[in-house]
Parts: C-alpha cells; sequence; structure tokens
C-alpha cells in the first residue's frame, strides 16, 4: 500500500521551543480519496525512547470528526498549544525523550496512518556515553 | 572518574531526528512490530486478541456458573417459597442418600418419599427442600429425616404446574448463596477487561493516554499529575519540605534506612534456611540410618550455597548497621535547578576508623522493559561527581565527623524525570571504607527541576 501524505508545518519553520512558549502550526492531510476521511487526530506530545518500554504523554489532543461529510477534513487546520514546562527533550545513554506533533487519520476504510513531525523542548544538551557504567 | 552531560546535537542529528515520515498502521495480525534496541516489541493487536479471549473465557465460565446456580438452587427455591400451593401429605420413607464428592469424600442428602394428593390424583415423590443440594454433614441430613415418621401426615408445598414437584421444608440456603460471589466475580472481571478492551480496540495510542489522563487529573484520590507542582514528569518533592534539617533546611530522606535492609536480610534468611533446613534434615538422616538419598543430597547442595551467602549478607548487615552509626545528610536549598549551587551538611556518627569517606553527586538512568514473561530494569551512569573526600581519620562516638560545603548542579545537567518505564534519578551517595569492617553505602535521592532560563534561540 502506498502510504498517504501529511504534511505538518511549524510556524516559521521552528524546531526548538522553549518551556511554556507557544507552539503553532498547520496540518493538511491529502489522502488518495478525501471524502473517505473518517476523522484525524491532532497529538502534542512526548514519548521516551531507548532501552526501557515506551511510555507516552499527551499534551494536547484534538479530534477531529467527518460529521457525515459536513466537516472537510482535506483543508490546510491550524493548531496551537501553550508547551509545558517539562520534561524537557532529551538524548540520554538509555533514556530519551522526544516530543512531537503527531497527526492520525482515519479513512472510512482502510488501515489508519500517521505523521509526526519532531521538535525540541528546551536546550538540555545530550549526555555523554560512558564507556562503562 | 567524572562524567556528565555536555555533548551537543549535531546538525544531521537533528536533520535525522527531525525528519517526517508517514507510518501506515496495519490491520492485521503481527506478531512483532516495532524493533527497540536489540529487542522487538510484540504487537499490540495480538496482545488485544489475546487479552479478549482470557476475558472472555473468564465471562463464559462466570455466565455457566451462575446459569448452573440459578437454575439448581435459586429459581428452584424462588418458586418454591412464592409459587408452591399447600397440601398435607403423607410421609412413606426417609433415607440418606451419600454421593462421592471430588476430593474423596461423602455428602449427604436427606430423601423423604412422600405422597399427596391432588384434585383427586395421587402424586408420590421423593423430596425435602427445593434445592436438593448434598452437604458433608451426616447428622445434618439425619436430623433432618427423624423430623418425619412413615405413615403420618405432614404439610407440603407442591407446583401447581407439576405436583410431582413439591418440598417439605422451604426457605433459602442461606450461606449457600456467597456463591454466588464467585461467578459475580468472575463475570465482573471477565466482563469489565471484555468492556476494557473492545473499547480500546482501534483507538489510537495518544487518544488512550489523553482519556487516561484526563481520568488521573479527576481521580481524587490519587496523586495529581502535576505533583504538587508545575513540573509535569518531575517527581514530587513534599516529603523533603515536611523534614526540616537541624543545621541546614531540609533533612535529605535515606532511599532505604540500614534497619529496613537488616530486616530484610533477617527475613530473607529466616526463609530460606527454614525451608532448605527440612530438606537438610531428611538427607542427613537418611545418611544416618545407612541408607543415603542422594539425589536430594545433591539437589540441596545449591541451596544450602545460597543459603550461607544470605547467612554472609545478614552478617554484614549485622555488622554495618550497629557498627556504622547513622548517615545524616541536609541541604540548604530546595527546588534544586541546574547551574545553581546549594550548601550541604554531612553527619556521620559511629565509633569507626576510616580508610576514606566520600559523597558523589550522581545521576542514573533507570529503564525497565519487559523480555518475555521478566520484567527488567536496566541502569546507567551518566553523570558522577566527587563532590567531597576524606581519607584516613577516626569518628569518635561523643563527636561525630561534620561537614558543611557547597555543591554545584552542572548547567548542562538533566532534570529528574520518571514516567512508566523510565526514569532520570539524582542522587547523592555517601561510601564510607571503614577498617575492619564492611564497607558501607548509603543513598539519598535528590529532586533537580528544569532551569530557571532554558530558553533557546528562535
Amino acid at each position: 500500500m502506498t502510504p498517504q501524505p501529511i504534511e505538518i508545518l511549524f510556524d516559521d519553520d521552528r524546531t526548538q521551543f522553549s518551556p511554556g512558549e507557544e507552539l503553532a502550526g498547520q496540518f493538511l492531510v491529502v489522502p488518495g480519496d478525501a471524502r473517505s476521511l473518517r476523522a484525524v487526530e491532532l497529538s502534542v506530545l512526548w514519548t521516551t525512547e531507548g532501552k526501557g518500554d515506551e511510555d507516552i504523554g499527551v499534551h494536547h489532543f484534538e479530534r477531529l470528526d467527518a460529521q457525515d461529510g459536513e466537516n472537510d477534513l482535506r483543508r490546510l487546520i491550524a493548531f496551537r498549544t501553550r508547551l509545558p514546562n517539562s520534561p524537557l527533550s532529551y538524548q540520554g545513554a538509555i533514556v530519551k525523550i522526544v516530543w512531537c506533533v503527531r497527526v492520525r487519520a482515519f479513512p472510512l476504510r482502510g488501515d489508519d496512518f500517521f505523521s509526526e513531525e519532531r521538535f525540541q523542548l528546551g536546550n538540555v544538551p545530550a549526555a555523554e556515553q560512558p564507556a562503562t557504567s | 572518574m567524572n562524567i556528565g552531560f555536555g555533548a551537543e546535537f549535531t546538525g544531521s542529528q537533528l536533520a535525522g531526528t527531525f525528519e517526517n515520515s508517514v507510518h501506515s498502521v496495519s490491520k492485521f495480525l503481527r506478531l512483532y512490530e516495532k524493533k527497540r534496541g536489540d529487542r522487538r516489541t510484540g504487537s499490540s493487536k495480538l496482545g488485544s486478541v489475546g487479552e479478549a479471549f482470557f476475558f472472555s473465557v473468564f465471562l463464559l465460565l462466570g455466565l455457566a456458573a451462575l446459569a448452573v446456580m440459578l437454575v439448581t438452587i435459586v429459581w428452584p427455591e424462588l418458586r418454591a417459597n412464592r409459587h408452591y400451593l399447600k397440601a398435607r401429605c403423607t410421609v412413606i420413607g426417609a433415607t440418606i442418600s451419600e454421593k462421592d464428592d471430588d476430593e474423596g469424600g461423602v455428602t449427604y442428602r436427606p430423601d423423604v418419599t412422600i405422597q399427596l394428593i391432588v384434585a383427586g390424583k395421587s402424586y408420590q415423590t421423593t423430596t425435602y427442600d427445593a434445592a436438593r443440594l448434598y452437604t458433608s454433614g451426616r447428622q445434618k441430613a439425619l436430623t433432618a429425616i427423624e423430623q418425619f415418621q412413615a405413615g403420618k401426615e405432614y404439610d407440603c408445598w407442591y407446583d401447581p404446574t407439576d405436583p410431582r414437584r413439591a418440598v417439605l421444608v422451604r426457605g433459602y440456603s442461606g450461606w449457600t448463596y456467597l456463591l454466588l460471589l464467585v461467578p459475580l466475580s468472575f463475570i465482573a472481571i471477565g466482563g469489565g477487561g471484555l468492556v476494557y478492551t473492545l473499547w480500546h480496540w482501534g483507538t489510537s495510542a495518544e487518544r488512550r493516554s489523553a482519556l487516561a489522563q484526563r481520568a488521573a487529573n479527576m481521580d481524587l484520590l490519587n496523586e495529581p499529575a502535576t505533583n504538587g507542582h508545575d513540573f509535569p514528569q518531575v517527581p514530587s518533592d513534599n516529603d523533603w519540605k515536611s523534614s526540616p534539617g537541624t543545621r541546614l533546611s531540609y533533612r535529605l530522606p535515606i532511599t532505604t534506612a540500614p534497619g529496613w535492609q537488616l530486616f530484610a536480610a533477617f527475613f530473607a534468611c529466616f526463609c530460606w534456611i527454614g525451608i532448605t533446613a527440612v530438606f537438610v534434615v531428611i538427607a542427613v538422616r537418611s545418611h544416618v540410618r545407612g541408607e543415603p538419598e542422594w539425589f536430594l543430597t545433591v539437589f540441596i547442595i545449591p541451596f544450602v550455597i545460597v543459603g550461607l551467602v544470605l547467612v554472609y549478607a545478614l552478617v554484614r548487615q549485622l555488622l554495618i548497621t550497629t557498627g556504622v552509626g547513622p548517615t545524616r545528610m541536609e541541604i540548604s536549598r530546595h527546588p534544586l535547578h541546574p547551574g545553581e549551587s546549594c550548601d550541604l551538611y554531612l553527619s556521620q556518627a559511629g565509633r569507626l576508623t576510616m580508610n576514606s569517606l566520600e559523597v558523589l553527586l550522581a545521576c542514573d538512568e533507570n529503564a525497565t522493559y519487559r523480555q518475555g514473561t521478566d520484567t527488567r530494569t536496566e541502569q546507567r551512569r551518566v553523570l558522577e561527581q566527587s563532590v567531597y573526600r576524606r581519607d584516613g581519620f577516626e569518628i569518635d562516638p561523643a563527636v561525630p565527623l561534620e561537614h558543611q560545603w557547597s555543591i554545584l548542579i552542572p548547567a548542562a545537567a538533566m532534570h529528574s524525570f520518571r514516567s512508566t518505564h523510565n526514569e532520570v534519578k539524582w542522587k547523592l551517595l555517601v561510601k564510607g571504607d571503614v577498617v575492619g569492617w564492611p564497607n558501607f553505602e548509603r543513598e539519598y535521592p535528590l529532586i533537580v527541576f528544569p532551569a530557571d532560563h532554558c530558553e533557546v534561540e528562535a
């Protein structure tokens, strides 16, 4: 199956933000058959990566339903949220914290699909990788 | 060795990190999904199918058991008490029926044969009560049939739709109804789990997380998600603020008090040796009798070795607890932020000749993951700084070692972080190397908040 495109754009093309700052942008879902979109979900979230099982924290969540065709989801949809004070983005040795905007689209038929655009919250440098623990 | 933060993001790292890609989520079941490190996580959909199957089995077992109890006990007793009609009957005979139960015992039931006449027609049936249950007490059944003598007339109640169904005693089985809790609990677990699984089927991870977060914020019994401050995922520091120090503002709580460590060591030692000793005695007796049980003897050797290790650990902990006096750490300020300094106060009591006493500032990453049925936690130290060290000195019981000094939290440090499976944990470690005594290490957790000023360049 050919992946279906989702475009996520941050205002001013920024990818770095400070805690408490406002994150704003737009997204556009363009499936092959636009009428088949049932809903889209927008999430501003952090996830962990690394050795441990993945944890996820959703800071901002919106779901838009097509509502019997009255709400056309093919348009450019804006989003805006004030970012929290923590957790800050972090590249640790075995624990990494990644912030992203994720858009998930639900077609009327077939598989749901999503795309995400990562950004950095705060400016914590990556941890040095020690040779041994 | 000092290790720490400081590596910078490179342009290529950022480019790779912020790459946009579209992911398709298959509706078909996959045994494995995302590869993480050198492990693969299981398929969430396969997991959901497994959960649904598990809860369905629970639900069906509960429903089946409930149906059996309703048909055999509840419904007959309900009808007998509410709908049966009163009549007179003649007792023909009474016996005690016996039945073997599943555990090899015998259960008993009173059986009274009666004859009653309804609408000019004679009916003969064997009965007592509506439930017709077998119970373990023979005396109870005997007492029941002794109330009835052959040839005499007694009150009875019969089913107007079928007079062959009649009872001599009405009422409810009382405690038997507590058994209904068993199938009802199966139904509650199975039904609840199944509804939960189906409710989440096809719901995105983000939506589930958002709903769970909203529920947690509404739950008054739980600690709010903000941990009493405005820094999500940073652990609460309320424990510190409620414990004032004598020299500085706050006394730092110890991770595990030596007394509890001693109790844990004693409990583990007591249980292990208690169980192992039984088998050791059996083995030794077999050798004394001249009929040695070699398999048992060889089998228990590793258990005896583990027991000896536990005894060593217990003795060591006992020496540390009784010989090394309490260690007290106090801190001047809270909350802590990267790039800021604070004062520390250390007090070490006891009668000790020390090779060295060292205080380390450390930051560990803890990652918990499931591997098969095991849950494992891996720890990686990403920062370790010696902030105080003293070599070759003695501590007198009347004059504990006291030292006060300042430390600096590194400016490039990550803040404390805790989620379900991942953690960034700051701590102070007090390590003592004692002459002729076991070395000791005591841990005092710190909470480091994000820096006050961590704006990034736009």
